[in-house]
């Protein structure tokens, strides 16, 4: 079976790929994660909460911004890793987006 | 009306857990709350999380928890006249990667609950410090140790499975440090004198 980013084997299109999405990114934002995805803000942060609710990821607050990640106090947490890991392999454009993402630090003032 | 319970966290956790026990209802109090019974209140939270076990539809638990006056607000359960608030976490129950937990029964005066061990309310804290580097958690491990017998072989061989066995060995440094300075006999606030000669 091909799996697809339109697969949804953690409820719904959105959870999965938000999933996938920080299985690659570790630490992410809403924001990030709907940029990344090309998905609706609101949509990402529905999706973050209920993923929250049922543990699978967790969130702590730096500053304003909530930082979520999938969660390494999950009693499964190794195993999800390894299952998104894998389904990530199918995801060749997820991985691009993602790959054009800066993450290294910029020195505070230098321009963009 | 229903009377409500009164007092601290850990007076309102027991009433929860035995109005939950009246209706069938099997829950274990983990987290802070958890924490805060074992450091005899040296920890302060704010709210109660309970894993429950088995299946429980929403009207069952909204009517144990109506009994002693705890509304449902959204996912939480709120009561007018406390300051804390009820949460029911999703399962299973684990610390950690560790999902065989048996929890042990809390009694005060006829009122009961499960709730984790003393050893597992220490790992419970010990995750949080192991996945978030968040020491006030780490704290509160050392306090929870220090105060009770827990098992220390246990809480190694599960930091091992956690790849935390570094951040164990600070941990046990933590805790032998605050057994030293308890140990310790109480010093004057006022330093002697010099003698200037």
């Amino acid at each position: 079976m091909v799996v697809t980013t339109n697969s949804s084997p953690f409820g719904n299109v959105t959870r999965t790929r938000v999933l996938l999405a920080l299985g690659l990114l570790e630490d992410s934002y809403a924001r990030e994660l709907a940029r990344v995805l090309d998905l609706p803000l609101s949509g990402v942060q529905r999706a973050l909460q209920s993923l929250e609710r049922d543990r699978l990821v967790a969130a702590r607050s730096v500053g304003r911004t909530r930082l979520y990640r999938l969660d390494p106090g999950y009693f499964a947490h190794a195993d999800l890793g390894r299952y998104v890991t894998r389904l990530l392999e199918a995801e060749s454009d997820l991985r691009r987006r993602v790959a054009s993402l800066r993450q290294r630090p910029r020195r505070t003032g230098k321009p963009l | 009306m229903t009377r409500g319970p009164r007092g601290g966290l850990p007076a309102v956790a027991l009433r929860v857990g035995s109005a939950l026990e009246k209706h069938g209802i099997r829950g274990v109090l983990t987290g802070g709350a958890c924490a805060s019974l074992y450091t005899g209140g040296a920890y302060h939270s704010v709210d109660v999380d309970i894993i429950l076990s088995g299946a429980v539809s929403q009207p069952e638990l909204d009517a144990a928890m109506a009994s002693i006056g705890f509304g449902r607000r959204r996912d939480r359960y709120v009561h007018p006249g406390l300051p804390f608030f009820v949460e029911f976490p999703r399962g299973p129950l684990a610390i950690g990667a560790d999902h065989d937990i048996r929890p042990v029964r809390y009694r005060r005066g006829r009122s009961r609950m499960l709730v984790l061990s003393a050893t597992d309310a220490c790992r419970d804290r010990l995750a949080a410090f192991y996945h978030w580097n968040d020491r006030q958690s780490l704290g509160n491990a050392v306090r929870i140790a220090a105060r009770h017998r827990v098992r220390m072989s246990a809480i190694r061989r599960w930091s091992s499975a956690e790849a935390a066995l570094v951040r164990f060995e600070e941990f046990r440094l933590e805790l032998d440090r605050l057994r030293t300075r308890r140990a310790r006999p109480a010093r004057s606030r006022v330093a002697p004198r010099r003698s200037t000669s």
